[in-house]
């Protein structure tokens, strides 16, 4: 069986590096930055070598195409060369996996697409030169471009993707000497809370959870609440079935989440940070609880950090498969391990959360977007993107593109220019269709509205959102009635059972969607699903109940024909075994 | 999942794994209630009422709140699972991509739904309403520690045929070192 390089506990991992070099415990804010110029120091010997250094690619994506047994035939094949074999993690552009990036010395590195295992000796050796996919760096070589200057990576801005494809994520020296901790210092030691919180407000950052609530106005009220202890919580839960993004980034950067969520503890002057991780993400959760351990072992977290007087501490928490569990106040009771079922509001979680104390709970993306803040200023990151949402956004895309991947574009790019160019448009022999917006809480888009800017407050008009970031394309072979079904299915199943609208409606709305799928369904259902709907929005105590029905309405509004086509005027009588409910929900 | 002998949990198994579970208060003990359901469920693939009543006493809490939490969440399974284990991709991607086929189609062929396990005990199936994060192989099926994408029903029905036919632990296209598959 194949090892892996990324268990703490591998022998192949960069924890036999730091074997070498144990981590040391630092004490004060010179010591750590004594770490901090050696960490670069030897992230630059690892470049400027005369040896090659061939990286590997590996996410959960990736190793579920070979990429794990590229990377040990990388080894086998280099034993004894003195050549390095690393592992970096994904870099966004799943079509391209497994991939091989490649430095020879005095060469730029170049990443090579769709390596497998039997393809490492030749690619070694040099026989594979028709696989380049770019160079990483500015400039082409030898007739291969720059990676940046393909269109899936030519519109990004990368800001929290910037480590993804070039540092180990299990090494916390290459991501300390990439930047991580220093936004971390400066609010230990150079700012007070209230100032680190200004300057969250300043950057006008909204929650990437889907929602779009100003985090600096959360932060304030967090750090105003006299009740002790305080908490802030990462929701890192990602239960959406069209999304990909939190997880991408545990796997790709976690001392980016890890250092976003010190800092606000220490900004809100919370006593301890948690993070909630979806249980489903092994790798996502791997790779983070390797960088607390060796955060702790650093003096990153613990008692009078660094010598700062402050105390900062931090667990992770996992989680164990309940959509609902993504909601707020239902995340919290999974922590303190009850069921996690939503509660109503007031009080609000600032006010009143875990363990009934003033809990600042944001998204992972929100939070990975901290240390940029504070390192270059609220008002720089205010100046990226559009006026209402500022910064970069990660999106996701789902369905028959040609070139799929995770992306970090600017807020207000057109969604044409992500869907045409970024993702490559159309896979060969699907028409597009539409591309449903918000996961399970909003509607679709049709090609013509496609100029919209993608960004928290345009898609609302047309019945979309932004939520997460997540989008699916789908195609014409893909009937609207059964994707309505499909996701009102998902609410249903998911819906905590708490309260009767949504537990009761969406089983309702289901039965009558299957009623006209069937062939079955008769005018009056149109009106039905109206007013079935009305009542779960109005009536539903949660964010699940209270937009459960917008996919189902969207797609009735956007694709009318294909519900009319299936209408009846009186349905046939069939015999009780054809009229039971299906498989397959 | 370790190849434990399917419908048997070792009891003294898992009081050697809680008793790696440390906690300072009450509450850090129910912060870890999930926690242990996690690693016991990933090791013997459910967790019985037995297992249930020993993390019940070694956190301090009683049963009934274990059993609670072991039926809400979607990952426990409280029955033993099948000599094979199949998770399949329900996402949008993999649904887009012609999963509800694959889900009509074992429900047809083998006579299992989501969480059901065949009759002869050869396979468990679980069907996930999330994401398993290989979208651009969608539809995909995790079967044991290997992924199999682009499936259609017959395709589908080929590998299974494959791995039934196959002695364990044979037949894997792309390991998954279990540490990491079942890091919890
Ligand atoms: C049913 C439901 C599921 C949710 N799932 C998530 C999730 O997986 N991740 C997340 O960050 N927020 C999720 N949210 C939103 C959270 O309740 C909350 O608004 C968010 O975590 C706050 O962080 P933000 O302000 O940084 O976005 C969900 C909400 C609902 C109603
Ligand atoms: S709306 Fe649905 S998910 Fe939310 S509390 Fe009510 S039953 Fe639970
Ligand atoms: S939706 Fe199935 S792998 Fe993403």
């Amino acid at each position: 069986m194949a090892s892996i390089p990324t268990s703490p506990t591998s022998p192949e991992s960069p924890g036999a590096r730091s074997a070498r070099q144990p981590l040391r415990k630092a004490t004060s804010r010179a010591e750590f930055e004594a770490i901090q110029r050696e960490a670069t120091e030897s992230w630059r010997n690892l470049w400027g070598g005369d040896r090659m250094v061939v990286s590997v690619g590996i996410d959960s994506s990736s190793i579920a195409k070979g990429a794990v047994e590229v990377y040990n035939a990388c080894r086998r094949e280099l034993a004894g060369s003195g050549s390095t074999v690393r592992q970096t993690s994904g870099n966004g552009a799943m079509w391209i996996e497994p991939w091989v990036e490649i430095q020879r010395p005095g060469q730029p590195p170049i990443v090579y697409a769709n390596i497998e295992p039997d393809d490492v000796p030749d690619l070694l050796a040099g026989r594979l030169e028709d696989r380049a996919f770019g160079v990483r760096g500015d400039e082409p070589f030898n007739g291969v471009p720059p990676l940046d200057a393909h269109p899936f990576f030519k519109h990004q801005r990368r800001i929290l993707l910037r480590n993804h494809g070039v540092i180990d994520p299990d090494s916390i020296e290459e991501a300390i000497a990439n930047g991580a901790y220093s936004a971390y210092l400066k609010v230990l030691f150079d700012l007070s809370g209230e100032e680190t919180v200004a300057e969250v407000a300043a950057s006008n950052v909204r929650g990437r959870g889907g929602a779009g609530f100003p985090a600096g106005i959360k932060w304030e009220s967090g750090r105003k609440a006299k009740a002790r202890p305080k908490f802030v919580v990462c929701n890192s839960h990602e239960g959406e079935p069209n999304v990909y993004k939190d997880r991408r980034l545990h796997e790709g950067d976690p001392h980016r989440i890890l250092e976003g969520i010190l800092i606000a503890c220490v900004a809100v002057g919370a006593e301890r940070g948690y993070n909630y991780v979806g249980g489903e993400y092994p790798l996502a959760i791997a790779r983070f609880r390797k960088a607390v351990q060796d955060a702790e072992r650093l003096g990153l977290i613990g008692k009078n950090v660094l010598g700062s007087g402050k105390d900062v501490a931090f667990r992770l928490r996992t989680g164990g498969g309940a959509y609902i569990c993504g909601e707020g106040s239902a995340l919290m009771y999974s922590i303190m391990g009850v069921r996690g079922q939503p509660r109503t509001k007031p009080p609000r979680s600032v006010e009143e959360g875990l363990w009934k104390r003033p809990t600042v709970a944001n998204n992972t993306e929100t939070l990975a977007n901290v240390p940029d803040i504070v390192s270059n200023g609220g008002a720089w990151y205010a100046g990226i993107g559009t006026e209402k949402s500022t910064g970069t956004k990660l999106v996701t895309v789902m369905g028959p593109v040609k070139t799929m991947g995770l992306v970090e574009v600017e807020m207000g790019i057109s969604l044409r220019t992500i869907i045409d160019e970024v993702w490559g448009g159309m896979a060969d022999g699907y028409t597009f269709k539409g591309i449903q917006t918000g996961g399970v809480s909003a509607g679709p888009l049709k090609a013509e509205q496609l100029d919209v800017p993608l960004d928290f407050d345009s898609m609302t008009p047309f019945g979309g959102m932004l939520g997460s970031g997540g989008f699916v394309i789908f195609d014409e072979s893909v009937d609207a009635v059964d994707f309505a079904r499909y996701m009102t299915a998902f609410n249903r199943y998911e819906s905590c059972s708490k309260c009767v609208p949504c537990r009761l409606g969406n089983p309702a709305l289901v039965e009558i969607l299957d009623r006209i799928r069937l062939g079955r369904g008769t005018r009056a259902d149109l009106p039905l699903i109206e007013r079935t709907s009305k009542h779960i929005i109005e009536l539903s105590l949660c964010g699940l109940g209270q937009v459960a029905p917008a996919p189902l309405l969207g797609l009735l509004h956007t694709y009318p024909e294909d519900f009319e086509s299936k209408l009846v005027d009186a349905p046939p009588v069939l015999p009780l075994r054809e009229v039971l409910p299906l498989a397959g929900d | 999942m370790d190849q434990h002998a399917p419908g048997q949990i070792d009891l003294d198994v898992v009081r050697e794994m809680v008793s790696h579970i440390t906690y300072s208060d009450h509450q850090e003990a129910q912060e870890l209630i999930l926690h242990a359901l996690q690693e016991i469920n990933e090791h013997f693939g459910w967790v019985s009422l037995e297992a249930a009543e020993i993390v019940a006493e070694h956190l301090g809490t009683t049963a009934n709140r274990v059993y609670g939490l072991l039926t809400f969440y979607a990952d426990f399974r409280t029955e033993p699972r099948g000599r094979h284990f199949m998770l399949v991709c329900h996402g949008m991607a993999c649904y887009v991509g012609g999963s509800t086929a694959l889900v009509d189609d074992l429900a047809e062929r083998y006579g299992v739904g989501d969480g059901d396990t065949t009759a002869d005990g050869a396979l468990t199936v679980q069907v996930v309403d999330g994401c398993l994060g290989v979208c651009d192989r969608a539809p995909i099926v995790k079967l044991d520690d290997a992924y199999h994408g682009q499936l259609t029903p017959e395709k589908l029905n080929d590998v299974l045929q494959r791995a039934i036919a196959a002695r364990q632990g044979e037949e894997r296209v792309h390991g998954i070192d279990p540490h990491i598959a079942h890091v919890s």
